[in-house]
């Protein structure tokens, strides 16, 4: 079994935050330069993560050398802070746009100060994923990010459902749409104003004209990204100065999870020229069936294979 | 006020605590928090830590702690029954009056699966007389699972659910999932995993005994409405109604244990209620 401390850190606000240092059971010779991976929460959920998906992805580093750390943001899990949102779109939003950019790096210096750390991995899901490339932008030290469904999306915009739907969304929704058709309590939904009249035309619209995705400007990584949609602007500027260094990405998504359209329709093919020069840097797949939190261990198994193979070849 | 993270055991497994200890020692009057199951633990886990530091800062010694295959302590679900989880509460307990001395009595907090274990934990303690600082002190069930072969069924129903959105049907029905659970395999529930051992013991119409408690340290019934429309929970006031000293309310919350449009941080009606009822009870300090 690896070794486990329980450790606590302050953010630049004061806040008291707590975490776990895991430390491999046996480090050899040549592991002792492996950076320590932090993962970093998603959502409101603390430091493990939903259906504790961490706890393996910890076991898995461990076993390949690895020292990880795992905290909880200030406001949610153990640490200290309080959160003053009342809506759970208004907090994935505030995550997105970096709040907890800061508490990374303050983990990054602790890291540094108290254990020696020179470099990191950064990892996480959803909203730990945005978190680590941001912070990546600000701190050199992150060679690389593991990134498992990362949101380039604002969450706030959620509340209009038919908005900003991608077309692989809108096409699954037509699906659905015809599936129901069959149902009367579809149509009681449908006849007494209850439907989401918005997306079903959307979605039928699609059969007849078929609308191609556009290209972005450049992105200069100095400048902020104009706002296009619900896309997050942070987002394109953030992943491509962080491609610009040399940084390394394992960018892994869920089929059933629009974050993997909202990626490929927001950003990949918008700005497909920019990325095909780092094309080498990112590594990308797509776990079938899998769904957001990849709560089936089949699902939780093939991120932990894709994971591996990964860190082995980039620090073998 | 101090909050400090550790590590105790139960037989060798690894259990993650967190103990809220007050600025000022030396109360008699300590809390054990029991968590619900799965991923009801980490929705409620803001609900439990703003309790526990509250009572902290009214002078109560408080211990958080992650059950067998939850949060930071050892294990999987797969492997863990009632039994298990009792054992670690007993383990939990020990730790807490092993960092506490002057604890003298330990109250119980549990929400939903843990309020149960809770239950359970002190009518074993009463039976077997084992814990006796557990016997006079305060039991605060919120919204206590009564009807656990319901509950589970309601647990295999998020297994259907995720088959139904990542797939478009049902692939494996309710029965396939318990023949196989039956069979000595798992079903996935958000990332945990039910086997034999905790379906066996946790599905039974009757999770705790429909006589009632006879807790000697006095028994809070909490049913947790949505609204004050909500139909009343008869199950539950007549588990309070039947207790030795129990005592039946109803707290106007939203299901802060699963996703819901709100960001639930905490619950204030919820624990002033089960404030007020600790201070008439055992004189812990509202203010």
């Amino acid at each position: 079994m690896s070794e486990v401390l329980p450790v606590s850190f302050r953010n630049q606000r004061g806040n008291m935050l707590f975490g776990s240092l895991h430390l491999p059971e046996t480090t050899q010779p040549q592991q002792k330069d492996l950076p320590v991976v932090v993962l970093l929460s998603p959502g409101v959920k603390m430091r493990v993560g939903p259906g504790r998906l961490y706890v393996p992805l910890t076991e898995l580093l461990n076993s390949q050398g690895f020292r990880v750390l795992r905290f909880d943001f200030f406001g949610l899990g153990d640490s200290e802070g309080d959160l003053s949102e009342t809506v759970l779109a208004d907090v994935y939003n505030n995550i997105e746009v970096g709040r907890y950019v800061d508490d990374t790096l303050a983990a990054l210096h602790w890291l540094s100060t108290e254990h020696g750390a020179r470099r990191f991995v950064l990892g996480g899901l959803c909203g730990g994923a945005i978190t680590a490339i941001l912070a990546a932008e600000r701190d050199a030290r992150v060679d690389s990010l593991l990134s498992i469904g990362m949101t380039v999306t604002l969450a706030s915009n959620a509340a209009k459902p038919g908005q900003y739907l991608t077309r692989a969304q809108l096409d699954d929704r037509r699906r659905r749409y015809l599936l129901k058709m069959l149902k009367p309590e579809a149509w009681l939904r449908f006849l007494t104003f209850r439907s989401e009249y918005d997306v079903i035309w959307k979605s039928l619209k699609r059969v007849f004209i078929k609308d191609k995705p556009v290209a972005a400007p450049p992105v200069s990584t100095t400048q902020p990204v104009e706002q296009r949609g619900n896309a997050n602007p942070l987002f394109p500027k953030a992943y491509f100065a962080f491609l610009a260094r040399g940084g390394k990405a394992l960018m892994l998504f869920s089929e059933r999870d629009r974050l993997q359209s909202e990626y490929e329709e927001k950003f990949a093919q918008p700005y497909a020229a920019q990325l095909a020069p780092h094309a080498a840097q990112i590594e990308q797949h797509v776990i079938p069936h899998a769904n957001h939190v990849l709560s089936f261990r089949e699902w939780q198994e093939q991120m932990l294979g894709f994971s591996r193979a990964w860190l082995a070849r980039l620090y073998a | 006020m101090t909050e400090t993270p550790f590590y105790f055991y139960r037989g060798v497994t690894r259990l993650f605590g967190m103990l809220h200890a007050p600025s000022a020692p030396g109360s008699s009057l300590a809390y054990v928090m029991s968590h619900p199951f799965g991923e009801e633990k980490l929705w409620s886990h803001r609900v439990f830590v703003v309790f526990a530091r509250t009572l902290a800062a009214r002078g109560i010694p408080v211990l958080r702690f992650d059950y067998t295959g939850a949060g930071d302590s050892a294990g999987e679900t797969a492997s863990t029954s009632v039994d298990t989880y009792l054992d670690d509460l007993g383990a939990a307990v020990e730790a807490l009056v092993a960092r506490v001395p002057a604890a003298t009595r330990v109250g119980l907090v549990g929400l939903r699966f843990g309020a149960s274990l809770a239950a359970q934990f002190a009518e074993r303690a009463r039976l077997t007389q084992k814990f006796p600082v557990v016997l006079g002190g305060p039991l605060a069930l919120w919204d206590p699972i009564l009807d656990g072969e319901s509950y589970i069924q309601e647990l295999l129903r998020i297994n259907l659910s995720t088959q139904l959105a990542v797939y478009g049907k049902v692939q494996e029905s309710r029965e396939v999932l318990v023949e196989r659970i039956r069979a000595g395999g798992i079903a996935n529930v958000e990332g945990y995993e039910i086997g034999l051992p905790l379906f066996a013991s946790a599905s039974l119409k009757e999770l705790l005994p429909a006589e009632g408690l006879r807790h000697a340290g006095g028994t809070l019934v909490m049913q947790i409405a949505a609204t004050e429309k909500a139909k009343l929970r008869e199950d539950q006031q007549r588990l309070a109604e039947l207790s030795t000293d129990g005592t039946f309310q109803r707290a106007i919350e939203q299901p802060f244990w699963r996703e819901i449009k709100a960001f639930c941080s905490r619950a204030d009606n919820l624990q002033n209620q089960t404030l007020q009822w600790m201070e008439q009870r055992h004189g812990v300090p509202v203010t």
